[in-house]
């Protein structure tokens, strides 16, 4: 309720800002779509690693996962941004709601976090910050994004990339027989316990 | 149009924060909501460069691509583990565990 109202409270003064800058011609219609979708993925991502309530943490997953594929737009890649909807959003964050429903998470303490915190905003900060100085002392050229298109895409990744693919159809493949295996109640491991 | 720096800066904070997660949270659904955070950081690095450094080659998208395909399998697998670590000990806490410690 209150994680809502703090990110409510930052994120719309941000949305409202762009939306005047925009409206005072000081920024293009691409720099306001990039800094919305920025604001989503990181309020989504502050979301998720900072909300008490685990559902609502997974719920702010997909806000970051949706802006990522805008930016995937913003980066002319279509295709990897259709992707990252359809897997994300359809796949991964299914299976991490119905892992969060099957482990019944609301009868663990709300606020599982260690006592690391401290120590982990420090690593977490010191990685962000090296990785910014390093992205912008850097010098990168004045290079455009350029349009990839569908089709010369899908052309070369089936005919330049297939051994990969093939490799990842099986690493699929074994992953989830591995789940599967994984999670399912064991005969020999049943009886034992019975017998105990 | 929005500068290659843009891109990096945004994909280092959200890095930064899905390590936070991992070594913050001690849930392990929570864990692996903040592994895939990072691994979205990380992709959105290999497609900023391929669509700004390499626009002939499709090394950045394909890397994009197994990163999907690689974290979707992850979140599957990982899954099964928490769902089995839930049916022994009663609690989706990675501290609890702890057989190999001691």
């Amino acid at each position: 309720m209150t994680g809502g109202l703090v990110s409510l409270l930052v994120m719309g003064p941000i949305f409202v800002a762009l939306i005047a800058l925009y409206m005072m011609s000081r920024i293009t219609g691409g720099e306001v779509i990039f800094y919305l979708a920025s604001t989503v993925i990181l309020g989504g991502a502050l979301g998720a690693v900072l909300l008490p309530n685990l559902v609502h943490s997974s719920l702010s997953l997909i806000a970051t996962l949706m802006g990522v594929a805008a930016i995937y737009l913003m980066l002319l890649s279509e295709f990897l941004a259709l992707v990252q909807i359809l897997v994300y959003g359809g796949g991964v964050i299914i299976l991490v709601i119905f892992g969060l429903m099957l482990t019944n998470a609301q009868d663990d303490p709300v606020v599982m976090d260690g006592s690391q915190k401290p120590f982990a905003f420090g690593v977490g900060a010191l990685i962000s910050g090296l990785f910014v100085a390093a992205a912008v002392m850097a010098h990168w050229g004045d290079a455009e994004a350029t349009l990839i298109p569908f089709t010369t895409f899908g052309e070369r990744l089936f005919r330049d990339f297939s051994l990969p693919i093939i490799i990842v159809a099986f690493l699929l493949d074994i992953a989830f027989t591995g789940a599967l295996v994984n999670a399912r109640r064991a005969e020999s491991a049943a009886s034992e316990e019975a017998a105990k | 149009m929005i500068p290659l720096t843009n891109f990096l800066v945004l994909s280092a904070l959200l890095f930064g924060i899905g390590f936070y997660g991992v070594l913050a949270r001690r849930s392990a659904i929570l864990i692996l909501i903040s592994v895939e955070i990072m691994l979205a950081a990380v992709a959105i690095n290999f497609i900023a460069f391929a669509a700004f450094r390499d626009p002939k080659g499709f090394s950045g998208l394909v890397f994009a691509l197994f990163v999907i395909a690689v974290a979707a399998a992850e979140v599957g697998l990982a899954l099964g583990i928490v769902l089995r670590l839930f049916r022994e000990r009663r609690t989706a806490n990675v501290d609890a565990a702890n057989t190999l410690k001691w």
